[in-house]
């Protein structure tokens, strides 16, 4: 019998850890090469683990809830032979030279251009012993100094699990495109000050690249003295508010629930997309009992085609059908470049609530598609994020968005955009509502609408107008035929 | 196992052996409030301090005082300087002296407690230290955490066993009162080459007797060429590809006879024979199997990224634990064996350990060459400077040698260098401090060095890899 140490791999693509979910398998149980041992969940999906070996599970090194870092012992296995053979070292080999890929890749692509196929990382001694007492692994933390040295402020934001490795992959995962505009507004690396505010800045221990700016002046940020003092009051109370929360915490239950995951994705999306563009929803109501009826009439005839029809594909028209009006709404601003990209594609995501959290798959170029289409494809998304088996490239590249939060119920909200995009639409629940026609109150079918806008690209009267072209074609689905 | 007339103490940390691995770490846990038993069986300052890298360096420097004054005529100094061999190994035991005794003195004062005696593991917790000297007794000292830190000794050479007399080692070359006329010196290495160096230059005929072809072997030849061709010019003679394989004694020396692959064999007539082949380390006297733990087959101890050894709470730090043997490399290792054992997160993770070679001309190394860099993956840029360039070297009389410094091309970080020539000791240091720090060549280069200086080579190596160099012709 022959022991081998399996280590985990990496289960997506250049991720450094992975939270075990559960073991498929128990000690003293027989595998066969490639069946399933784990689930194990990243920050982008729940996949499984497969045995490299067919033999036995000797060991389990993980309780699940542990999150376990690529390359670290995951299972033990013991397989037929005497160890020694060249195929079972040929495997161990492949194995471990599997995994030091991911971190030479990062190692490289992260360290600058130091060289192929070295994982030597470059930090100066006191960097690596801060490293050292935070826990953080060298190899995985993307260096901002010169040449792509590591600095002691990139082992920190690793340390707090804000790499910038995570953050690039986030991105990706729910929104697609990269945003260079995000990256210069939140950091600063050269900030232009009297000699006077630097030496107050001292004092008061503020970062002047942290101040906000006061002006601009030769394309540099201009803080003032008055703006370091604000900020540094301004740090105090935050701290003495978080000494407050954590006081009055202490002899209260609470739980400490890890921020990783889908859910860390989702709120780091949320916080880029809130505090990058200014957001100004519009909200509206119109009146569907048209559409209530076309979509009752064609249901059955959908359910034999084995598609369950919803109102979705009818507003993705109606969406789509307004865009092609007001190209505006289907735009990215791209600000390092001053542009606003107007895209001739209209992929829109659809926001899906899943137990993990909330995911935005995408459907592409929907104004080529039919409704019966749109129905079955946004169904079969749907499905794939809820059991997680859904791919990175489904939920990239949408170029507006739709949420639903109607489905669970309320009329109005203030959905947050799905950066880089610059519109999103939320649909309240189809409700009887009371409606004034010719001065009577009478319940009708109506559809709560809430768009929100990024207005450093959109005005409020072009939303207002987009939303009443949305209205009209929902209000009399006819009018779609005539595109 | 108890023994009548055993006194037990109970110590957080035992350091075993006083050189400059063991001090070091003795030191540096008393600083983290460890309480630390120190315990050495010679002298404080082990090999290093006394009979090593100190003695040698005092009487290098002591002989060169002589050796320029004698040699300076070109410079209109005419002298003929004479040297009382005895008068210079006291002025060089003073120096040992003064620095052990400041050992000595840092440890009582950082609370050290030193304890002399030969200490071997009686079981996992506790160490037997047997006092020199009739009727002296033993004691036994109770451990949280031990560090063997015992050093190495001269590796003995079949048929060469060391007599004090007409077989020497290089501990008792450091010790002569007279200056021997002729040397058979065995082993070109480092400290075969500088005590061939010290002895000619004080006018002994010395022949060294090398297995492999080179001088310094193991350095990049173009590093260690030099050496040899200023040894030669010195009247070192050498042999190499021969192996000493007896010796015998005759009415005025004694006769070394020597064998070359073939098995043909030539004598050598001389007054004493200096054997510098290596050094192996000093495991077998520790009982090491009483704590659980076996060494590999050359005797060394195994160790991880922290210096722990395969049982969790004894570490072994320096040349127990393999190469590099450097005293700074033991300083170091100890220093992270205290913090650990102290509770700190500190660990072996260095670029590079540098080294260094005093013979005339010095070499100084560290990091990787531009072969190692390649080996691993990097794709080098390399920038040298020869000293017959620099000013400083001009005004010294001393221009042969050069220094290199290594590069990752692409990222600009500096991976390594090599110096030959006037201070190449010193030189390297700041070529160390460029890899540890992850400097780049534009760091080097950009940082504005003194004239006149030797170490405006550094800077100039660094432009010439950038293609900027200033006195020399770029690539």
């Amino acid at each position: 019998m022959a022991r081998h140490e399996f280590r985990l791999p990496d289960v997506g693509e250049g991720v450094a850890e992975g939270e075990l979910v559960e073991w498929l398998v128990a000690e003293g149980d027989t595998v066969t090469e490639d069946q399933a041992v784990a689930e194990v969940e990243t920050d982008k999906a729940v996949v499984d683990v497969p045995s490299p070996y067919d033999g036995t599970v000797a060991e389990l090194h993980w309780e699940p809830g542990d999150v376990v870092p690529v390359g670290d012992v995951f299972v033990t296995f013991e397989t037929e032979g005497d160890g020694e053979t060249a195929e079972s070292a040929a495997a161990d080999e492949e194995t471990r030279s599997d995994q030091d890929e991911p971190s030479e890749e990062t190692a490289d692509a992260e360290a600058g251009a130091a060289g192929e196929g070295t994982d030597r990382v470059f930090a100066p001694p006191r960097v690596r012993r801060r490293a050292r007492e935070l826990g953080v692994d060298l190899g995985s933390v993307e260096g901002t100094g010169p040449s792509g040295r590591i600095t002691e402020a990139d082992v920190e934001a690793a340390a707090e699990g804000d790499t910038e490795p995570t953050t690039a992959d986030t991105e990706e995962a729910v929104t697609a495109e990269p945003e260079p505009q995000a990256a210069a507004e939140t950091t600063r690396d050269r900030t232009l000050a009297t000699p006077a505010t630097r030496r107050r800045a001292e004092e008061l221990d503020v970062d002047l690249d942290a101040v906000p700016m006061v002006e601009e002046r030769d394309g540099e940020a201009y803080v003032s003295t008055a703006a370091v003092e604000e900020y540094a009051d301004a740090q105090a109370a935050a701290q003495v508010a978080d000494a407050a929360t954590v006081a009055a915490g202490e002899d209260r239950e609470e739980e400490r629930v890890p921020y990783r995951g889908v859910r860390r994705t989702v709120g780091e999306q949320m916080e880029r997309s809130k505090f990058t563009a200014p957001h100004v929803t519009h909200h509206d109501t119109v009146v569907v009992e048209e559409l209530v009826a076309w979509r009752a009439d064609l249901k059955d005839r959908a359910a034999a085609a084995d598609v369950q029809l919803t109102y979705l594909p009818f507003v993705l028209k109606a969406v789509v059908a307004a865009l092609e009006e007001f190209p505006y709404l289907n735009s990215q601003l791209d600000a390092e470049a001053e542009e606003i990209v107007l895209k001739h594609y209209y992929d829109i995501g659809v926001a899906v609530a899943t137990d993990a959290g909330l995911m935005v798959p995408v459907l592409r170029d929907v104004d080529e598609k039919g409704i019966l289409d749109l129905a079955a494809e946004s169904q079969a998304l749907a499905d794939r994020a809820r059991d997680r088996s859904i791919s990175r490239e489904e939920m990239q590249g949408s170029t507006f968005s739709i949420t639903n939060f109607g489905a669970i119920g309320g009329e109005y909200a203030t959905p947050i955009l799905n950066h880089p995009e610059v519109a999103i639409l939320g649909l309240g629940a189809i409700e009887d509502r009371p409606v004034v026609e010719d001065g009577e109150v009478v319940a009708r079918k109506t559809l709560p609408l809430s768009l929100t806008i990024d207005h450093r690209v959109v005005d409020g009267a072009v939303a207002a107008a987009f939303v009443n072209r949305v209205k009209e074609y929902l209000a009399d689905p006819r009018l779609l035929l005539l595109d | 196992m108890m023994v009548v007339g055993d006194i037990s103490t109970g110590t957080d940390l035992a350091v075993i052996g006083a050189g400059p691995g063991g001090y070091a770490a003795a030191l540096r846990a008393a600083q983290l409030d460890v309480d630390v038993t120190l315990i050495e069986k010679d002298a404080v300052g082990g090999v290093c301090l006394n009979y090593g890298c100190i003695p040698s360096k005092a009487l290098i420097s002591a002989t060169d005082v002589a050796y320029e004054a004698a040699t300076a005529e070109d410079r209109g100094v005419y002298a003929s300087p004479s040297v009382d061999m005895a008068e210079m190994v006291d002025w060089k035991d003073g120096v040992v002296d003064q620095l052990t005794d400041g050992v000595r003195r840092l440890c009582e004062s950082t609370g050290v407690h030193v304890v002399e005696g030969r200490a071997e593991f009686a079981d996992e917790h506790t160490l037997r230290v047997a006092h020199g000297g009739e009727g002296q007794g033993s004691e036994s000292f109770e451990f949280e955490h031990a560090i063997v830190a015992t050093g190495s000794r001269p590796v003995e050479l079949p048929g060469f066993a060391f007599d004090g007399e007409h077989v020497i080692d290089s501990r008792a070359a450091l010790e002569l009162t007279e200056i021997p006329d002729d040397v058979v010196v065995v082993g070109a290495g480092y400290i075969g080459m500088e005590l061939s160096t010290v002895l000619a230059k004080l006018g002994t005929d010395v022949t060294v007797v090398e297995m492999l072809d080179e001088a310094l072997p193991g350095f990049p030849t173009d590093v260690s060429r030099p050496v040899q061709e200023r040894a030669e010019a010195l009247g070192v003679e050498f042999v190499f590809g021969e192996a000493a394989s007896e010796w015998t004694e005759t009415d005025e020396g004694i006769t070394v006879v020597t064998e070359d692959a073939d098995g043909e064999e030539s004598e050598f007539y001389t007054e004493k024979a200096l054997v510098a082949v290596g050094r192996q380390p000093v495991t077998d006297s520790l009982n090491l199997s009483a704590v659980g733990l076996e060494t590999d087959d050359d005797g060394f101890l195994e160790t991880d990224h922290q210096c722990r050894t395969a049982v969790d709470h004894v570490f072994a730090i320096g040349d127990v634990s393999g190469e590099p043997m450097l005293a700074h490399a033991a300083s170091h290792e100890g220093e992270v064996a205290a913090e650990v054992v102290a509770g700190e997160p500190a660990a072996l993770d260095q670029q590079a350990v540098p080294a260094a070679v005093f013979t005339d001309p010095e070499v100084g190394v560290v990091g990787l060459t531009r072969a190692e860099a390649e080996a691993e993956g990097f794709d080098p840029v390399v920038g040298r400077f020869p000293f017959a360039a620099n000013g400083r070297a001009l005004t010294t009389g001393d221009t042969d040698g050069f220094v290199r410094i290594v590069a990752d091309e692409d990222s600009g970080f500096v991976l390594g260098g090599q110096a030959v020539g006037p201070e190449a000791s010193e030189l390297i240091a700041e070529i160390g401090l460029a890899v540890e720090m992850g400097a780049t060549l534009e760091d080097v280069a950009a940082t504005v060095h003194t004239h006149p200086t030797l170490s405006e080579a550094t800077m100039e190596a660094a432009k010439h890899a950038l293609g900027e160099a200033i006195h020399i012709r770029n690539r």
